[in-house]
C-alpha cells in the first residue's frame, strides 16, 4: 500500500471539512431584497442571523441628559474652547459626557484631558478630537447629499473606540522581494474584499482623485478613453471595498449590463458618488494633516495615518445605524459649524505644548496644496 | 413516409410506458407515444404564452423579447398573468415539456432495445433548468427569483446574478463546474478529431497522391500513447465525455443553487476559511 | 430491475501491454516500460505508456517547464520568498503583464512585465512545439492531421489573447496574466471595461459552441455506451461496415428529433463545434478595444438590448450637474 494515500486523504478530509465549518455558510430562510424591476437579477440576499447580530450592534445611545441651551457661554466660562465657544455650559458638559461615551467609555475624560488642567492640549488625543469636531460639522453641514438629515456624530464612526475598528492604510503587504514588483496586485487584499485586485486602490480614489469611470461612452473607439483593464480592476477594487463596507453588493447602485449608465442605476448610486468625494475630502482635508500629531503607534506599517473609508461609518450596514439619528440632541455642537481655522500641526510637541491654536490660520490642511490630475469629479 | 434504407424492421410495436397501442406510432421520421402527445401539448402551449407575452410587451424584435418572472414581493404564489403569471405557466410547460421528452426518449430506448442512457443524461439538464427556476427559487421564498425568458434580457440575470455575490468567478463550485465545461470541449475535440483522423487517413506515406487505408483502433491508441503516454480506448472515452458533460451540468447547478440559499456574502469572502487556517494566521 | 449499465469494467481483463503500431524509421524508439493501472482500467485502458519523445517534444517539454518555473519563482518572490505565504496565498499570486506605457517593446524592464513576456514567449513556443509533435506524430502513422487542426483552433486563442490582440492594441498591458484567481480577474475586468462581452455577438457565439460541445458529448458518449451491447463503441468498424449499433443509435435520434447523424457524421458535429468555440470566441476577443469598444453601446445600436421600465426615473448623473 503506498504510504501517501493515507496522508493526502486525511489532508483532503481535514480540507473539506475547514471549508465546511470555517466557511460561514448560511441556510434557508434567507433575506431577499428586491432592487431592480423584476428578472433583472438585481436582488440582495442577506443571512437572516446576521441581520438580527447587526440591528443589536447597531443601537444608537441614548444622550446622557437633553441640554439646556440658556445660559452663559462654554467660550466665557472654559479656558482654550477653541471650536465649540458658542454652546451653552450645560450643552458643553452634556456633549463632553456624550464624547466620553462614544470615544473612551473606559478611560473617561483622562483619554483626552489632563485632569489636573482639563484646558491643557498636551494630550495629543485632544488636539485630534478638536479637529474630528470640526470635520463632524462639516460632513453635516456640507455633505447633506450622503448623510441627509440623519448626520453624524462622534459615534458613528468610533462606536465607543477611540480608534474606529474599520479605518484603511497604506497597504504594501506582503512585500515582494527586492527588486520584483507585483504592480500592487495579486495577493489576498484586505482593503479589495480579499480578491487579488489591486490591493491599494482606495489610496488612489479616497485619498487621491484619480479617475474612477472606465467605460468608453461610444461604441466604437474614439481613442480618448486611456482607461483599460488594469484600471478597471482598480475601480473594482474600490468596488468591492464599498460593497463590503456596507453589506451591499454591486447590483445595489447598479444594473450590470451597463455599469456606467446613470439611467439604469438605483438612486443609491448617486449617494455613494457623494460619499466617496466627502470621504476623499475629510482624508486629503483632515486626517491627513494630523500626521504630526499622531504618534507612530497610530499610523500603519508604512507610516501613514488612519485614514476613513467607508467601512469607518457604515460598519457593514448600508446605512449607518440603520437611519437613526443622533443630531437632535447635538444640534448646535454637531449640526452648525463653529471656527473652520486650522492651526500648524508641524509644531505640535505632545506632553508639552498646551494650546494647540490656529496661529496663522488656513482653511484646508497642512499639506502644501495638490496638483490636481484630472478635471472630471467622480 | 421516407424511412431509411434499414429502418423498417425497427419500426416495431412495443417499449412504451404508458398507453400501450395507443399512441406508438410514428409522424414522419418522429415517434410519437403517450409522451410525444404531452410533449406537444406543452410545448404548443408554452410558445403560444410566450407569443402571448410577447404581445404584451413593447417589442417583437425576437434579440428583445423578455418575459419576465414575478416580483418578490409575490413570494410563492401565483401572480397575475401580467405581472410575472405568465412566466410561471410557461415555466409549468417548459417542465412538463422537457419531462416528457426525456420519459418519451426512454420509450424509444425501450422500443429499439438499448440503454437508458440518453435520457438519463438529459435528465441532468432538466436538473439545471429545474434548479435555476424551481428549487433556488423555493428555497430563497419566490419565483421571482428565476431567469427571464428572453435572448439578451436573459443574459442581463445571468450578469446581475453574478455581481450579487461580487466576483462570481470565486465560487468554488463554478470553477470546478467551468474547467468541466472545457474539458469537455477538449476531450469532444480530441476525439473527434481522433475518429475522423482514422477513417480519413489523408494522403498515403508511400506518396503518389494515393489515398492511405482506413486505421483500426489500434492506431488510435498509439497516437495517444506516443502523444501523452496514456489512450482511454474506445469504451473508455465515451465513457470520460458522458461523465465530464454530466458533471459540468451537475456542478453548474449546484454552484447556482449555494448562492443565496446557502451563501449570500460575496464568493471571494468564501476563501477566508482558506486564509485564516490557524497554521498560518 | 438490475442491468449492468456499462459505466464501469467490473471484470477486468489483463494481458499482454501493446507496444503499438511500427513507426517508420527515422522516428525513435518509444521510451517507458507499460504500466497497467487497475485504477484506470475501470474506466479505459489499463495500459499507461510507452510514451513516444523525440526532438519536438522534448523541447516541448524543456521550455514549457521553463515557463512553469519563471511564473513560479516570481509567484515566490512576490510574497518576498516567503513559502508559507507562497503556499497560503497561492491562488492570489500572479505575473502581471507590462503596464501600457512599454508599448510592444521587447523587452521591458524584467520586474515590471519583462518576466511576464519571457514566459509567455517560452510558453507559446512550447504550445507551437508540441503542435508540431501532434501534427507529426499523426503523419508518421500515417493517420489524418484532424486533432491538430482542432488543437490549432485553441492556439489561435491563446495567441490572440497573449500576442495578436496586444499588438493591434499597441500594447502588451491587457494580455492575461498568470496566476489563478489573477486571470480571473482579468476575465471580468476585460467585459468591464468592454461594456459587458454578453452582447459580443462572438461571445455568443462562443458560449453557443461550447454548451453545445457539451450538450454533443453527453449525447454521443451516452449513445455510444447505450448501444455498447451491440459493439457499438467500436466506432471505426462501425463507419466501414455498418452495423446494428450505428443502426439503433442513428434510429435513436431520428425518432427523437426529426433526423440523425451517421457513425462518421456525428464525429464531424463533434469536431466543428469544439473547434468553432475557441475561433469563434478569438474572433470576438480580437474585435473588442480594436473595433468595438463598449458591446453594451453597439448591442443598443444593433437592436439587441432588450427595453426595461425606468422604475428610478429621477437618478442622473451628479457629475454632468
Amino acid at each position: 500500500m503506498q504510504l501517501w494515500i493515507p496522508f493526502a486523504a486525511s489532508a483532503g478530509a481535514l480540507l473539506a471539512v475547514a471549508s465546511f465549518v470555517g466557511a460561514g455558510w448560511d441556510a434557508p430562510p434567507v433575506e431577499s431584497t428586491q432592487i431592480g424591476y423584476r428578472g433583472t437579477g438585481m436582488y440582495l440576499e442577506q443571512d437572516v442571523e446576521k441581520l438580527e447580530a447587526l440591528k443589536v450592534a447597531n443601537v444608537v445611545p441614548e444622550a446622557p441628559w437633553e441640554a439646556d441651551p440658556e445660559g452663559d457661554r462654554a467660550g466665557d466660562l472654559y479656558e482654550n474652547v477653541q471650536v465649540l465657544g458658542d454652546l451653552s455650559d450645560d450643552q458643553f458638559n452634556q456633549f463632553m459626557a456624550s464624547i466620553t461615551e462614544w470615544i473612551a467609555p473606559e478611560q473617561g475624560c483622562e483619554y483626552c484631558h489632563d485632569l489636573e488642567n482639563l484646558a491643557s492640549d498636551q494630550i495629543y488625543q485632544k488636539v485630534v478630537a478638536r479637529r474630528m469636531i470640526q470635520m463632524n460639522q462639516a460632513i453635516n453641514v456640507d455633505w447633506g447629499d450622503h448623510v441627509g438629515a440623519t448626520g453624524v456624530t462622534c459615534y458613528t464612526c468610533h462606536r465607543g473606540h477611540g480608534i474606529p475598528l474599520d479605518y484603511w492604510v497604506d497597504d504594501q503587504e506582503p512585500k515582494p522581494a527586492s527588486n520584483m514588483s507585483r504592480a500592487g496586485q495579486n495577493v489576498a487584499g484586505t482593503y479589495s474584499g480579499n480578491t487579488s485586485l489591486p490591493q491599494n486602490a482606495l489610496m488612489d480614489y479616497l485619498l487621491g482623485d484619480e479617475p474612477i469611470r472606465v467605460h468608453s461612452l461610444s461604441a466604437l473607439p474614439t481613442g480618448t478613453n486611456p482607461a483599460g483593464v488594469k484600471e478597471t480592476e482598480k475601480t473594482w477594487s474600490l468596488m468591492m471595498y464599498m460593497s463590503e463596507s456596507l453589506g451591499v453588493n454591486c447590483v445595489t447602485c447598479h444594473n450590470s449590463r451597463a455599469f456606467n449608465d446613470w439611467d439604469q442605476s438605483p438612486p443609491q448610486r448617486v449617494t455613494a458618488w457623494h460619499g466617496i468625494n466627502m470621504t476623499r475630502a475629510l482624508n486629503t482635508d483632515y486626517l491627513t494633516g494630523l500626521a504630526p500629531v499622531f504618534p507612530a503607534h497610530r499610523k500603519g506599517p508604512e507610516g501613514d495615518v488612519f485614514k476613513v473609508g467607508c467601512a469607518t461609518c457604515h460598519n457593514g450596514v448600508q446605512k449607518p445605524l440603520y437611519g437613526v439619528s443622533m443630531l437632535q440632541a447635538y444640534v448646535d455642537a454637531l449640526d452648525k459649524k463653529g471656527p473652520t481655522d486650522v492651526p500648524d500641526y508641524s509644531t505640535y510637541v505632545p506632553g508639552e505644548t498646551q494650546v494647540m491654536g490656529a496661529q496663522a490660520p488656513t482653511t484646508s490642511s497642512a499639506l502644501p496644496p495638490r496638483t490636481t490630475v484630472a478635471d472630471a469629479k467622480d | 413516409m421516407a424511412l431509411l434504407s434499414f429502418e423498417r424492421k425497427y419500426r416495431v410495436r412495443g417499449g412504451t410506458l404508458i398507453g400501450g397501442d395507443l399512441f406508438d406510432f410514428w409522424v414522419g421520421p418522429f415517434y410519437v407515444g403517450f409522451f410525444g402527445v404531452t410533449t406537444a401539448f406543452f410545448a404548443s402551449l408554452g410558445t403560444a404564452l410566450i407569443i402571448y407575452g410577447a404581445a404584451l410587451g413593447p417589442t417583437w424584435n425576437i434579440w428583445q423579447i423578455s418575459i419576465a418572472p414575478p416580483d418578490l414581493s409575490y413570494g410563492l404564489a401565483l401572480a397575475p398573468l401580467k405581472e410575472g403569471g405568465l412566466w410561471q405557466i410557461i415555466t409549468v410547460c417548459a417542465l412538463g415539456a422537457f419531462c416528457s421528452w426525456a420519459l418519451r426518449e426512454v420509450e424509444i430506448c425501450r422500443k429499439l432495445g438499448i440503454g437508458y442512457h440518453v435520457p438519463f443524461a438529459f435528465s441532468f439538464a432538466i436538473f439545471a433548468y429545474a434548479t435555476l427556476v424551481v428549487i433556488r427559487p423555493l428555497l430563497l421564498g419566490a419565483w421571482g427569483h428565476g431567469f427571464p425568458y428572453g435572448i439578451f434580457s436573459h443574459l442581463d440575470w445571468v450578469s446581475n446574478v453574478g455581481y450579487q455575490y461580487l466576483h462570481f468567478h470565486y465560487n468554488p463550485a463554478h470553477m470546478i463546474a467551468v474547467s468541466f465545461f472545457f474539458t469537455t470541449c477538449l476531450a469532444l475535440a480530441l476525439h473527434g478529431g481522433l475518429i475522423l483522423s482514422a477513417a480519413n487517413p489523408g494522403e498515403s506515406q508511400e506518396g503518389g497522391g494515393k489515398q492511405a487505408e482506413v486505421k483500426t483502433p489500434e492506431y488510435e491508441d498509439t497516437f495517444f500513447r506516443d502523444i501523452i503516454g496514456y489512450s482511454i480506448g474506445t469504451l473508455g472515452i465515451h465513457r470520460l465525455g458522458l461523465i465530464l458533460a454530466l458533471n459540468a451540468g451537475f456542478w453548474s447547478a449546484v454552484c447556482i443553487v449555494i448562492s443565496g440559499p446557502f451563501w449570500n456574502q460575496g464568493w471571494p469572502q468564501w476563501w477566508n476559511w482558506w486564509l485564516d487556517l490557524p497554521i498560518w494566521s | 430491475m438490475s442491468q449492468y449499465q456499462n459505466i464501469l469494467t467490473i471484470v477486468q481483463i489483463s494481458g499482454p501491454a501493446e507496444d503499438g503500431m511500427p513507426l517508420p524509421r527515422g522516428d525513435s524508439e518509444r521510451r517507458g516500460t507499460p504500466k497497467m493501472s487497475r485504477l484506470l482500467g475501470w474506466i479505459g485502458n489499463a495500459q499507461l505508456g510507452p510514451i513516444y519523445l523525440g526532438y519536438l517534444g522534448s523541447l516541448s517539454l524543456l521550455f514549457g517547464f521553463i515557463a512553469f518555473e519563471i511564473i513560479g519563482l516570481n509567484m515566490l518572490a512576490s510574497v518576498g520568498w516567503d513559502p508559507v505565504q507562497f503556499v497560503r496565498q497561492l491562488f492570489w499570486l500572479g505575473l502581471e503583464p507590462p503596464p501600457a506605457h512599454y508599448g510592444i517593446k521587447v523587452l521591458p524592464p524584467l520586474n515590471d512585465g519583462g518576466w511576464w513576456l519571457i514566459a509567455g514567449f517560452f510558453l507559446t513556443a512550447s504550445v507551437l512545439l508540441w503542435w508540431l509533435r501532434v501534427y507529426r506524430r499523426a503523419r508518421q502513422l500515417e493517420l489524418g492531421t484532424h486533432v491538430a487542426w482542432a488543437f490549432a483552433s485553441a492556439i489561435w486563442l491563446f495567441l490572440v489573447l497573449g500576442f495578436i490582440r496586444p499588438l493591434l492594441m499597441g500594447n502588451f498591458s491587457e494580455a492575461v496574466p498568470f496566476g489563478i484567481f489573477p486571470h480571473l480577474d482579468w476575465t471580468a475586468a476585460f467585459s468591464i471595461r468592454y461594456g459587458n462581452l454578453y452582447y459580443n455577438p462572438f461571445h455568443c457565439l462562443s458560449i453557443v459552441f461550447l454548451y453545445g460541445s457539451v450538450l454533443l458529448f453527453a449525447m454521443h458518449g451516452a449513445t455510444i455506451l447505450a448501444v455498447g451491447k451491440y459493439g457499438g463503441e467500436r466506432e471505426l468498424e462501425q463507419i466501414t461496415d455498418r452495423g446494428t449499433a450505428s443502426e439503433r443509435a442513428a434510429l435513436f435520434w431520428r425518432w427523437t428529433m426529426g433526423f440523425n447523424a451517421t457513425m462518421e457524421s456525428v464525429h464531424r458535429w463533434a469536431w466543428w463545434f469544439a473547434i468553432l468555440t475557441p475561433l469563434t470566441g478569438g474572433i470576438g476577443i480580437l474585435l473588442t478595444g480594436t473595433v468595438v469598444d463598449n458591446w453594451y453601446l453597439w448591442g443598443i445600436e444593433h437592436g439587441l438590448v432588450s427595453p426595461l421600465p425606468d422604475i428610478y426615473p429621477d437618478v442622473v448623473d451628479p457629475a454632468a450637474q
